[in-house]
């Protein structure tokens, strides 16, 4: 149970494996680069996004935040970027890349990702992001929407915090569609 | 875009209009929808000016057709560009608008506009691909004053309906040729030709295009059936409003519970070969409305 401090260290993940969320120096600050897709796409790496994925201002307003838009596969997204609450960051993790799992990215590319119990459950933080931005299909955003309604956790998760000093909380938002724009 | 200067003297007086359109087939670039207007006594006229249907015509004698009825005082003429994100975007909402829908509200949008501007619009011709006795129905009720000849080939029998096919085709070659790709990808062209499915060029085009998460440039119209047989090798987009595919879909090891989920519009990566994702069954209201869901294995 060594370095539980949010936000440094390693963290511990029931017993499975751990995760280290202090960036390393190559992590990236992908503010204004993470996008939640309403959508699955069955690909797992990196992509042209920036090349591809153009968003453009709507024009108008909700809730005080700036509507875009933008086009996926011939689909009208609108969306929503949303500042992360005071004290929380956005983390990308990727898996500890041991010679094993080098091997199999060469080998597997566009694959599913491994699954845990084929490998170390050792997790990096490869980028943080202090924002994401939320997509809808013929729709506009909303703060009934789902994706909007995660935040809410946050408070409810304090609560218990309070009484239980050590721990912590992780959310990790699994309709898990992020465009994340490759390094390379 | 519209002939400009003020509203001619003959526009009060009784007018005839027509409407074509260019680009309907076509699985890239817009649809562009054409009209051509003059005072009713012009009509002899105008058949004297050599308008045909534009298909009929060499791209070089469209062109100067065009520009001798721009400069032409006694006809007057606008366009309505669709573009092709908006046509991918309506045909592929989760309450899909087809195409002939798109059509006929962008002809209503042309009449409405030329009405607006103060032309007497007595007599309006149009050229349509679908039923033409139910199209001819809905515009009569939407403009009542406005007779309407609605036809089949209609660009081939009326001039006025010709002048408005070399409009909309000249307009829509001119889109096409100084097209300005929304994307920043490298070795991107504009050899599109014709834009037709069964063109060379333009399967070549498109192949070359091609891409493997984005499918293809927003030039490209998703929604026609030419895109899926190139998207047989491309990544696999799963969205909530094509749920119903799913419904007959093969490889649903978890039967109803993920297409529950798929429907939703997330499926989640296996994490082993039983869990694939919850339903939320039993779990807190609270997490099951924020689609929350607590991991035991990350």
């Amino acid at each position: 149970m060594e370095g539980t401090e949010f936000g440094g260290g390693a963290a511990k993940m029931g017993s499975n494996g751990t995760i280290n969320l202090s960036p390393t120096l190559k992590a990236a600050d992908l503010s204004g680069h993470v996008h939640h897709l309403p959508c699955c796409v069955k690909f797992t790496g990196p992509s042209d996004v920036s090349h591809y994925f153009k968003p453009r201002p709507s024009g108008f307003e909700i809730d005080g935040l700036a509507v875009e838009e933008s086009f996926f596969r011939g689909r009208k997204l609108q969306g929503v970027t949303v500042p992360l609450p005071d004290g929380y960051s956005g983390f990308i993790l990727g898996k500890k890349s041991t010679i094993k799992d080098k091997a199999k990215k060469t080998a597997g590319r566009g694959k599913a990702r491994p699954t845990s119990s084929d490998s170390e459950n050792s997790w990096e933080t490869l980028a943080k992001c202090g924002n994401m931005t939320f997509w809808n299909h013929d729709s506009l955003p909303s703060q009934d929407d789902a994706c909007m309604r995660l935040f809410h956790f946050f408070a409810v998760a304090k609560a218990p915090q309070a009484a239980v000093v050590d721990h912590q909380c992780i959310l990790e938002i699994r309709p898990m569609v992020y465009l994340v724009e490759a390094s390379e | 875009m519209t002939s400009d200067g003020g509203l001619p003297k003959w526009a009060s007086g009784p007018c005839i209009m027509g409407i074509d359109e260019a680009g309907r087939g076509p699985v890239l670039g817009p649809m562009v929808y054409g009209c051509l207007y003059c005072a009713l006594s012009f009509r002899e006229t105008l058949s004297t000016l050599n308008f045909a249907d534009s298909k009929t015509l060499k791209e070089e004698k469209r062109e100067e057709l065009f520009e001798s009825l721009k400069a032409n005082g006694s006809i007057g003429w606008a366009v309505d560009v669709i573009d092709p994100r908006e046509l991918s975007a309506k045909m592929l909402k989760k309450c899909k608008i087809n195409l002939n829908e798109i059509s006929h509200d962008s002809a209503i949008g042309l009449v409405t506009r030329v009405l607006n501007m103060g032309v007497l619009l007595t007599e309006v011709f149009v050229d349509t691909v679908g039923d033409a006795d139910k199209y001819s129905a809905k515009l009569s009720e939407r403009f009542p004053s406005i007779k309407f000849v609605v036809a089949k080939k209609a660009d081939s029998l009326y001039p006025v309906v010709s002048g408005a096919s070399i409009v909309a085709k000249v307009t829509r070659d001119r889109a096409l040729r100084n097209w300005n790709f929304d994307e920043s990808a490298e070795n991107m062209h504009r050899n599109f030709g014709s834009g037709y499915p069964g063109d060379p060029e333009t399967k070549a085009w498109l192949e070359h295009h091609k891409h493997s998460v984005f499918g293809f440039p927003t030039l490209v119209r998703f929604s026609w059936g030419t895109c899926t047989t190139y998207f047989k090798d491309t990544v696999e987009v799963l969205w909530e409003s094509d749920s119903a595919l799913d419904e007959n879909g093969s490889a649903n090891k978890n039967g109803k519970r993920q297409l529950k989920l798929s429907s939703l519009g997330f499926t989640g990566y296996k994490r082993n070969s039983e869990e694939i994702e919850s339903s939320g069954k039993g779990r807190c209201k609270f997490f099951q409305a924020r689609k929350l869901e607590q991991l035991t294995q990350f």
